[in-house]
Formats: structure tokens, sequence, C-alpha cells
């Protein structure tokens, strides 16, 4: 009987096996590299009902983050601001805008317009899950500022999420608050460097914010937590 | 290796208690041997055989992995779903989205209102606790604390109906029009006990414009006392200025208030409220109980007595012949038996030696007779008096007819528009002699105004679902007569509701037009501006007084008035000898008289006493069921194969069905043995069988008067109605009963075996007194209180754990807090109020009538009770003393429950919490198998997101009925996760509050800064800024306990913290000392106060629970 197998089969079960290997392989470090909140999560920018741009307002207008996100140092939670924030000024300025037509539509009674009374549903952009108890205010009374996880929101035409916000990025400042802890009176200013370490500490070692923080971790006993109960209860 | 297997300590020779938490126990029957070696019922989560669970994980390993495999197919969870996030459009003044906002409001109640301090976050209210601002407070029950759920409850009656069918608003407000148009009409108004001082008010404006209308009031449980001492008026009692009291079947301090209860539960503490002094037993004050079954507040007596009803007339007569009131009970035969005749006698010289200072309360279900004779007897005593224990007041609800005088003028045809507005439900709680059903169906419209779709609504012309009291306003009374505002939280969740004040408004009014909820253009609702203008007449006007009420929710200053009341001198008649079993129709502590069917919570809760859940029983003590031929029965079930199955437990657990035939009727309820009851006697909880499905197979709806849509899902088919067996005359107490076997069962779920301890000393007691055996005095009790059971002769723990982590900082690093917990068995009576707060705070789920007899109740406190009697007790062996003990997690700070996770789930956080990352849990339940305390609770289903309540639904899993209704998710706390199938859950001494309180303490840093005028960097941060205010943060379980039985708080504040100086009383014990896990709540010990005269006295003060 012939051979019904030629000679270069002989081989061909471990090539299989070889490159199944390769392609599991591969398969593993891709999902394991890109299926994390830094591949997923970061640079989300979805579009929003009104184009709302954080780089004219913050950079060129000067508005305090407070003056919208009122109750960010007091409570758990950023609020954003209700229709009649915007209004406030809106009903005077940019008022041909059509950009703002979905704002006037609510705020407006003379344009009789079905959705008037009703909230405008932003896009959430950064989100911890639910098993997850961040609270703005304990942070930002201590001494980190928004710009440590939101980035340069000034800076921002459309807002897009700046950092992974995964747990080992949340810890890595837990473990080194140094690297973000600054005065008091800097944390709503998101342009916060170096040069203004000299404002705050007549010590000539102290240069840089790194510095200053390390100061203010000793200074204001700042000791953040590790254990679980820390966020998830 | 094989397992190891713990054997229980042995029986010590000196051992005298006999401690028991059920029967099977007290058997000590094989089965109950096997349970307590397991974790829970047998086969709800084990595999039958070796062989059965090899295929299982073989199957579960194929199925894991098609399914991983296909969900690759469809990469659904790679994009990131679209979420929204909806500001207010303008937003409101005072709220902060995610924090909450405090108000003071009141739970209207017929025994006076509860002030209260409601949680809401964004306008949801979700969390009640008292008022301690208000003169009245005294905790919470856990009535108040579920009442929060019935406003979310998809049971709760949403829509108008017109002859049970659903009906527009629009024709009801025509009807209701037409009414107020026409002043002629025939009314009738049939309110609450409850006093309202604005509906009072208006109900005087609707007798000036309906001349011929009616006012009745009626309630399904009502006092006879008012019969006694006039109409309106109630007594109050001081319990501080109390040191002897004698409750005569009256359960004071849990179904049967009488006034604030809170002092009365300090004194039991002998180191006084702030445990700041010494021990000192002359502080305390004496309980003595005659009552007829187990009360909360019969377990708390220090010489308890148990007759049965019929005994109780002769028992107060005996009294007052011993004070000198021989007079007035020549009538009443002398008390026979000489035990008891004993017991009276010296307790009633007691009671005249600290004449003045001593109170005789008289049970609410108690006859005229009775009542009268307490009243002669407390006046004799010097008792009543501006500064005596003891006072009467009258409220301004008078001149209200009952149900009799109602049911008569319905007959008459004297009211022909009737307004239903009582809490109760008259078609299915009226006496049945009434037949009160056949004298409404003569009035001509019906309009009942109700919570649920009950009985009554069905039988109504019309039927209002009612705002619930956190969406309306309206004022109340509290216990002392206190003006105490009613205002809303939220807006009425449905349309159609309506308050009671915005009925009787739009009948006051010239158009009579309805306005519920907000009136036009965002005016308030007419109720409010009713309250107000009764709040004007009471107080100041102007906004100032206005704005303060609504702040602390109460006017100070006010209270009902004080009345003297004609003591009674003329000889009080004989009761009617009693003859045959005798019957007690009682308050339900799950249902209260069956208003509550709908409730998860307290349905769920179970029972103080009988430990039963979803269902009532006939309770009948071990000796009269041994004479009845069942007591064997009940315990053949729970001890050796069981008739339904391989043990009779957990799921299988089901009870004799007897027949109790009385007053004519005959009816069937399931029997449970009751210790400490009288014998020869039956005690019925009223309040169950309201609707049943075709899920019930056991008939009980043959009359066809109690259809599935009476109920909602929680009260279908839960318990047995005994209401027709009442009779007007025999509302409380019946006697010539009759009791027969059926020889069927009836599937039941009790929890007293559930999560069982091992170990010795669980619950201690000490007695005051020297009864003469090896205890020795008070001092030396006090000082063995640590070194009982084991705890005396077991070695000191060497530990195995290290006190501090590889990097050398120890574990417990925190150097502002470290969280305690003490909790005093002194002053706990086991009321369920505590377990139904935390259930409240921490959004534990309810499980059902099934999975919970499974042994899967998800509470986080369970409310152990246990038995106990001394052996060799001569003066009447079936009368046990009663301890409650809740346990919850313990926070051991050697925990063997962390040592066993094997992905690090439960951890231990730097302040002391023993922390659950629940995220984390892969459940596999190792924990709560290492759990000495049985504390951790695990999520077999997912109970958050399919209704448990419809039959079978969690087994069909993914196809399964999800939650109904869009409200129940509302109530849940923001700030606890809502826990999923598969993991595992415990109390963390709500470390959500803890939380809040620290962040709230950080802010401080910044206040500080600015104050001074400095920069940031230069202020200064100490201990003190960080540090929470001395015991400033309280648990829920904590806030909700009536009796200040739990203290919380930090370990670094020392003394100035309550819960230090009770940790530092010579009460304290750990719980288990013996095994090392240091745990961080303690328990103190409880102290009996006995009279050393006393025949029983050396029985008292002995219960220390032993669980070999």
């Amino acid at each position: 009987m012939a051979n019904l197998f030629p000679r270069w089969t002989n081989f061909l079960p471990l090539k299989i096996a070889i490159c199944a290997g390769a392609v599991a392989g591969g398969a593993v470090l891709a999902f394991t590299y890109y299926a994390t909140p830094k591949t997923l999560a970061a640079g989300y920018q979805p579009s929003q009902p009104i184009p709302f741009s954080h780089k004219i307002h913050v950079d060129q207008l000067g508005l305090d983050c407070r003056y919208c996100h009122s109750f960010v140092d007091v409570s758990g939670h950023s609020n954003v601001p209700g229709n009649n924030t915007c209004w406030n000024c809106h009903q005077h300025v940019q008022k041909e805008s059509p950009k703002l037509q979905p704002l006037r539509d609510r705020m407006d009674p003379t344009l009789k317009h079905a959705d008037f009374g009703k909230p405008i549903e932003w896009v959430r952009i950064h989100k911890a899950p639910d098993y997850v108890y961040f609270n703005h205010s304990a942070h930002l009374n201590r001494g980190i500022s928004c710009q440590s996880c939101h980035g340069r929101v000034d800076q921002m035409e459309v807002v897009h999420q700046e950092n992974s916000l995964s747990m080992g990025w949340c810890l890595e400042c837990h473990r080194a608050p140094e690297k973000h802890l600054r005065p008091l009176e800097e944390v709503y200013n998101l342009n916060y460097s170096d040069a203004d370490v000299s404002k705050y500490s007549k010590d000539a070692g102290v240069k840089t914010t790194v510095d200053l923080g390390l100061k203010l971790k000793e200074h204001w006993k700042v000791a953040p937590k590790e254990s679980c109960a820390t966020c998830h209860h | 290796m094989s397992k190891r297997i713990w054997h229980h300590p042995e029986v010590p020779a000196g051992e005298t208690t006999v401690s028991w938490r059920g029967v099977g126990q007290l058997e000590d029957s094989p089965a109950f041997r096997s349970w307590l070696d397991r974790e829970f019922p047998q086969g709800v989560a084990e595999m039958a055989d070796e062989a059965d669970a090899e295929t299982s994980r073989r199957s579960f390993m194929k199925l894991m992995g098609a399914s991983t495999a296909l969900a690759g197919f469809g990469m659904a969870a790679c994009r990131r779903p679209e979420t929204k996030i909806v500001p207010y459009n303008k937003a409101p003044e005072w709220v902060i989205p995610g924090k909450a906002t405090y108000y003071a409001s009141t739970m209207p109640r017929a025994t006076g209102a509860t002030p209260l301090v409601v949680t809401t976050f964004e306008g949801r209210p979700t969390k009640l606790a008292a008022n301690t601002l208000h003169p009245d407070a005294a905790g919470t029950d856990a009535f108040a604390q579920a009442s929060v759920l019935d406003l979310y409850s998809p049971s709760r009656s949403k829509t108008l109906l017109r002859q049970g069918q659903a009906a527009k608003r629009g024709d009801f407000e025509a009807v209701l029009a037409a009414v107020a148009g026409d002043k002629a009409a025939k009314l009738g108004f049939v309110f609450g006990r409850d006093v309202s001082p604005t509906r009072t008010r208006l109900a005087k404006e609707l007798a000036a414009k309906f001349g011929s209308a009616k006012f009745y009031a009626y309630e399904a449980l009502e006092s006879s006392a008012a019969k006694v001492l006039g109409d309106g008026v109630r007594q109050l009692a001081d319990f501080s200025k109390a040191d002897r009291i004698l409750s005569l079947d009256c359960d004071f301090a849990s179904l049967d208030p009488q006034g604030p209860v809170t002092p009365f539960f300090d004194r039991r503490k002998p180191e006084g409220k702030t445990y700041a002094g010494k021990a000192q037993p002359q502080a305390m004050n004496r309980l003595y109980a005659v009552e007829s079954a187990f009360s909360m507040t019969g377990g708390m007596a220090d010489h308890r007595l148990r007759v049965a009803p019929s005994q109780l007339l002769v028992i107060a007569a005996q009294i007052a012949r011993r004070i000198g009131l021989e007079g007035l009970v020549a009538q009443i035969a002398p008390l026979a038996d000489a035990k008891h005749l004993e017991w009276v006698n010296v307790m009633a010289d007691d009671l005249l030696q600290s004449a003045g200072k001593s109170m005789v309360l008289a049970g609410s279900r108690l006859p005229e007779s009775v009542h009268s004779l307490v009243l002669a007897i407390n006046a004799k005593l010097g008792n009543i008096g501006d500064d005596k224990p003891l006072r009467h007041v009258r409220s301004e609800a008078q001149g209200l007819g009952d149900i009799a005088a109602l049911k008569a003028d319905l007959e008459a045809g004297a009211v022909d528009t009737l307004f239903l507005l009582t809490p109760a439900n008259p078609v299915y709680d009226a006496p049945a002699d009434l037949a009160f059903p056949a004298a409404l169906s003569k009035a001509k419209t019906v309009i009942h105004l109700g919570s649920r779709t009950d009985a009554t609504a069905h039988a109504a012309t019309w039927h209002v679902p009612v705002s619930h009291y956190l969406e309306s306003w309206s004022d109340a009374r509290s216990e002392s007569g206190v003006y105490t505002v009613v205002q809303p939280m939220i807006l009425p969740l449905y349309a159609d509701c309506a308050s009671e004040l915005e009925i009787l408004s739009a009948l006051l009014s010239d158009d009579g037009k309805l306005v519920t909820g907000e009136g036009a253009e965002g005016k308030p609702s007419p109720a409010h501006d009713a309250v107000r203008k009764t709040f004007e007449g009471i107080a100041a006007k102007g906004s100032d007084a206005w704005s303060k009420l609504l702040r602390d929710g109460f006017q100070a200053g006010t209270s009902f008035e004080t009345v003297e009341v004609a003591i009674p001198n003329a000889p009080i008649a004989a009761a009617p000898a009693a003859q045959g079993v005798e019957v007690v129709f009682a308050t339900d502590a799950s249902v209260y008289d069956g208003r509550w069917i709908d409730n998860g919570w307290l349905q769920e809760a179970p029972d103080p006493v009988t430990k039963q859940s979803w269902d009532n029983a006939a309770l009948i003590a071990p000796e009269t069921a041994k004479n009845l031929g069942i007591y064997d029965e009940i315990v053949a079930l729970e001890t050796w194969n069981g008739a339904t199955g391989p043990d009779g437990e957990g799921e299988h657990r089901s009870a004799p069905l007897i027949t109790v035939a009385v007053n004519g009727v005959e009816l069937e309820f399931p029997a449970m043995i009751s210790f400490g009851q009288a014998e020869n006697t039956v005690v019925i909880p009223l309040g169950y069988g309201q609707g049943f499905d075709a899920e019930d197979k056991f008939g009980r709806n043959a009359q066809g008067k109690a259809p599935a849509s009476h109920v909602g899902q929680v009260g279908v088919n839960s318990g047995f109605n005994a209401y027709p067996l009442r009779s007007s005359t025999t509302a409380y107490f019946a006697t010539g009963a009759s009791v027969k076997k059926t020889g069927r069962r009836y599937p039941m779920a009790v929890v007293q075996e559930h999560h069982a301890m091992y170990g010795r000393a669980l619950a201690r007691e000490i007695s005051t007194i020297d009864s003469g055996d090896h205890k020795g005095g008070f001092e030396e009790q006090l000082h063995n209180v640590k070194l009982q059971g084991n705890d005396g002769h077991a070695p000191p723990n060497i530990s195995l754990y290290k006190p501090e982590g590889k990097d050398g900082k120890p574990h417990l690093s925190d150097p502002l807090h470290q969280w305690a917990m003490t909790i005093d068995l002194s002053s706990c009576m086991g009321c369920n109020a505590c377990l139904v707060a935390c259930q409240a705070e921490n959004n534990i789920p309810i499980v059902g009538k099934e999975q919970l007899a499974k042994g899967r109740e998800m509470h986080w406190i369970r409310m152990d009770r246990y038995y106990a009697v001394e052996s060799g007790n001569d003066f009447d062996p079936g009368n046990p003393a009663l301890v409650p003990q809740p346990v919850a997690c313990v926070q051991c700070e050697s925990a063997p429950c962390e040592t066993v996770c094997p992905v690090n789930a439960t951890v231990h956080t730097e302040d002391g919490l023993n922390a659950m990352a629940y995220n984390r849990c892969i459940g596999t339940r190792y924990c709560a198998n290492n759990c000495p305390y049985k504390t951790r609770r695990f999520n077999f289903f997912d109970y958050n997101k399919r209704n448990p309540l419809v039959a079978h639904n969690l087994y069909k899993g993914p196809f399964g009925e999800k939650q109904v209704g869009t409200a129940p998710h509302l109530q849940r706390n923001p700030n606890v996760s809502v826990r999923m199938r598969g993991v595992m859950e415990k109390c963390t001494y709500c470390v959500q509050r803890l939380k809040d309180a620290k962040i709230r303490q950080k802010r401080g840093q910044k206040q500080e800064a600015l104050l001074a005028g400095k920069a940031s960097p230069d202020s200064e941060v100490t201990t003190a800024t960080l540090r929470i205010a001395v015991d400033s943060v309280k648990v829920a379980c904590q806030e909700a306990c009536p009796a200040d039985a739990i203290t919380f708080g930090n370990l670094l504040d020392g003394d100035k913290s309550t819960m230090v100086r009770a940790k530092g009383s010579d009460r304290s014990y750990d719980l288990l000392h013996y095994i090392g896990t240091k745990p961080r709540t303690s328990y103190l010990a409880r102290v009996k106060n006995p009279n050393d005269k006393m025949p029983d006295a050396k029985w008292v003060g002995k219960a220390t629970i032993h669980m070999h």
C-alpha cells in the first residue's frame, strides 16, 4: 500500500501546535494589553448634546471649576450644572448660537418647545464602577487637584478621559501622594507647576511640586489608606 | 488527611443551667447535633454524594468552557455602554447631589406618634431614625424602621378603584364635589386612633358644615382602658420615676407602649445610663411581669409569673386585697394556687414599700374590670400625680363613636356616605359577631382611603390610594402630647394618591375640588395650609415659629392636658368562670394587626419569641401540647426522620395543623411549642391570612373571602386568619376552646436553629442578690462575669498571628480611629428594631419564605433567642428565662475568616474593621465556614435583581421575573453596594457612615486655614483636626435601639467615649473569648434585680447560656 501521507506531513502536527500556540499566546497578550481601562477607558471622548468648550469657559473667560461644579468640595459627587446655571449667562450671551438651541428649547418659555423644563442629558465620561465609592470632597480638601485625575480640562475643546481610573492607577497615588499634593489654594489651578512652589515655601530645598508635596504630606498628616474598605463598601 | 472535627466542650460537673434555642436542642436530638456541625441545613449547600459531586463538577467545567468561548463571539463587553448624567433643570435649594439631607418628621400612630429624622438623597427618603431632640424620643421600633419600605412597595395601592375595578380620578372628583355641595348629606367619618390636631379641627368644621355628619374611630386592636379613664383620656407612664414596675400582661417595652420607654432601659443598667459610675444594684428598677405568653417585656422581667388570661383579674384582686382594697374585690374569688399566692403577696408588699415610686401597668387588651382595679391600686399606692410615675392626660380626639355605634348608625340609615379613613381594615378585622361587611353594604357610598387594596378596599364603593406619611402634610401628638409635624419628603409617587387631610379639605371647600400633592403653579397642598392654620392656633403666628417647627419637627412646651380621673370605688364584678382551653388573640410583632402584611422586611424579620417568619402559628406550652398529644409530633419532626424530608429541617420543616374551635367557629392553625407560656392556653397572633392564590395548598381561602387581590406579592399565602374567632366581647381572650389534631402538616420557616454558635457562656446573666449557692453575692458575680464558661479555665491564648505586617507596620495602624462596639444584654429586649434598621441602611434583600426555610436569610444581625432554666427549679420549671442576644459580625482583630479567603476579599482595615470587598469575592464561602460566630451571609441568588417572591422564580435563572415595579430601588442607600449573586456579605459597622464622618472632619482643615487667614501649607493639622468628635457617629442599629443597648465609638477616645466606659465595666465580656479572636464587639452581661423575699428569687439571674 502506498504511503497515504507524504513525508512532509510528519511534522505537520508539531507545526499546527506551534502556530495555534502562537495565535493563542498572541490573543492572550493582546487581551491583557488592550482590554484594560488604560486602553479602553482613557481617551473616551463622546460628543455631547451641546458642544460645550471648557477651553473657552475656563481658559479664556477664567471661570473657576466651582462656578458650575458647585458642590465638588462638599459632596462626594461632583455635580454637573443644571440648566439654570447655563441660562444665567446664556439668556443674554450668544443668544443666536445654533449650538445652544437645546438649552433655549428647555429654558425659554416663549419658544413653547416640547422639551421645555426638561434637563439636558449629558453623556457621562468619567465613570467609576458601582462598587467603587469615590469622594471628590475628600480629595479636594486635602490638596489633590482636579487636574490630577481629569487632566488639563481647561485646555480641552471637547472633554475626554485623561487617565485610566483603574484601581492600580488609584493606588499609585495613594502610595505616593506627594506627586499630587499641592496647597489648597492651588487645587483649582490646573496650571500649577514648579514655578508656583516658591510662593508657599521659603525653604531653598523645596524647588519642585514634589518637594512641596512631601512637606505637605508630613505637615498635614496625609496618610492615604490602601485597605479595601477605603473604596469598596 | 482527614478533616478535623470539632468536639463540643463537655458539660462541666457543677453545671445547673439548662439552656436551649429550640425544642430539638432541648431534647438533644441527633439531628440537632448534626445541624450544629454544618453551616447550612442538609441538602442546601452540598452535593448528595461523591459521584454526584464529580459529575456536577465536570458538567460545570463543560458549560463554563462553552460559555467562555461563546462570549468571545459577541465581544459585547468591549464597547462601553453610554450612560447619561441628568442634572436638575432648576436646582432646588438645599439639595446637594450625593449628599444626604435630613428632615424632621413623624410617623403617626395610635399609641403616640414616633418623632423621626428622615434621611433623604436627592429627595428620596431612604432611612428613618429617632428625632433625639424630641422630648418623647425613645428610639424607633421595627415598624417605624420598616415604614419607609411601604412608600416604595410594589404592593402599594397606586390607582383609584371603583367597586374593585380601576377607575378614573375625574369620576371620583365629581363624586367628592357632589358630596361637598350637599350640606344635608348624611356623612360618616371613621378615623384611626392616632391624634392629629388638624384632623380634629377639620372634623369640627365638617360638623359645622354638614349638620348630620357623624364621627367614629376604629382600630382593630383597641384598648378598653379609655372606657374606664374617660373619653380621650390615656395613662402616661414616666419610667424614670418608677423603682418597681408590675406589668399585668402589658408589653410596654414593645407592642403596647405606655410612655417613652428609654428611661426604663436606662435603669436596667446598674452603672447608669452613661456607664459613668460603678455598678450599683439599688439604682436599678425591678420589673415584675404576670402574663400568659412571653412578650418582650416579660423576657426583661426580674420575676415572671405565667398564668392563663382568666387569672389576671384574680391576681389583680389579690394585690388589691394585700394593699388594703378588700372592699373592691369582695366578689372576686381568692387566688387558689398557693405558690402564686405567695408570689403575689410578696410582690404586693414590695410595691407597697415603694409606694409613690412604683407603677402597675395593665395591658391594653385586658378587660375593663382589670383596668378599674389597676387604677384603684395605683391610686392607693400613691403612684398617680404630677411628679409621680403615672399621670392621666386627655387628648383632643374626643366624642368619636366606636365600631358598634357605626354599625348601628349604618343599619338605621343615619349614615349613607361613609369615609373610611382608618388605617385598619374593618371588613377583615372587625369582631366577627358584628357582621360589619353586611352593615357596610347598607351605606350608599363608601369611600375608603388606604395604602393597600385590602378586603375593605374591595368592599368599598371607592378606594383611594393614600399618600404615605412621608409624602403628605399632617400633624400628630407624640405619647405625652407634644405637637409634632408630619412633613412630606417627596410628592406622592402616584398621581391618584390623596391624604386624609386633603380629602377633608376638599369637602370643606366650596367647590369640593380635590387637590393632592401640589396645587396649581407650585402652590402647596391644602393639607399644608390646614396644618399651618392649626399650628398658628397652638403656637405663634409668623414664619419664624413655623420654620422652627419644620426644622425641629415639634413645638416645645406643648402637651396633652393633665386630668384627674375618678378612682373607682364600687366593688368590681367577678368574671365568668373560665372553662376549657383559653385562647389569647395576640398582636403580632411582624404584621401588628395585619396592616404590615405586605411589608417584606417585617414579614421576614423573625418573630422575637417564636423565631418564625412569614406565617403565624397557634402557640402552645409544652405540657399542654403533651396533653393534647401533639408534642411528640412536633419534636419528632425536629429530631429524627421527619414526615416530609430526610430530617425535617430547613425547607422540609413543618408543623402539625390543629383545629381551634371557639365562639362557634372552627379554624385550622399550625401549632408551635412555646416555652414559658401558661398551660391550657393557646396564643394566636392576628393579622395573617388575608389573601391566597393558586400556590396555596391548604385551602385557606375555602370561603372565597380572601382572594389574592387583597394582598400584594409579600402578603399572599402568608399565615392563617384568626379574626373570625374573635367576637366583640372576647376580642382578646376567649375561653371554652377545644383543640384537635388534624393529621396534616404545614411547612414553616423558623430561624431559631439557623447559624447556631457552639461554645460556652454565650449570653451571660448575673443576679444582684446572693442566693446562697456557689455564685456568691453581686460583687463576686460581677467579678466572675469574665470567667464564666470556658473563660474561667482555658489557658490564655497564644496567637499565631503577628500584630504587624511584613513591612513592620502594625495591622491596626490608624492613629486616629479604632472602632469598637458594646451590646448591653441588660437592656436589650430582642425587639428586631436593629435588625430592620440594618436592612434599611445596608440594602439587605429579602429572600422569601422558601429560601429562608433553607437557612439563607440575609439579615446581618441575627437576633438569637435563648431559653434557660435552672435544674432543680421547684417554683415553676416550665417558666424559663428568655435571653435575647443580637449577634452581627464582631470584627475580630484576629479574624478566622480572613486567613481562609483565597482571594483576599475579606481583609482588615487599619482602623479595626473586618472589611468585605464584594467585587473581589468569588463565593467560595470558606470564610462563613470558618466564622465561629456564624455572622456571614451568602447571596445564593441574585435577590436584588430576581423577584424572590414569585413562586419558583429564583430557579429560573435569567428567565426568571425581574423585581417588579419601578420604585423599590429608590429606597436603596447610594453609599452601599448592592450585592449580586455569589457574594458573601456581613456587617462592617456601617463603614459608609464612618467614612462620611471622617471625610466631613477632614474638611475642617480647610475651614480652619481660611479662618486663620494663613496660607494652607502653614496651617496646623493635629490629631484633633482629623479625629471625629467623641461619639459623634452612630451606626444604624445603635441609632434605632429604643433601649440604648448598643454603644459604638472610637477606642482611642478613651473614657470620654460611652463605648469605652461600657467596655470598662465589669460586666463586659467577649463572645467566645477563649478561642482568641479578639472581637471588637463585646457584650455586657445581663443583670437581674430580683427581690430576695420572692419564692422564685433563687432561680433568677442564672440564665447564662451554655451551649455544649
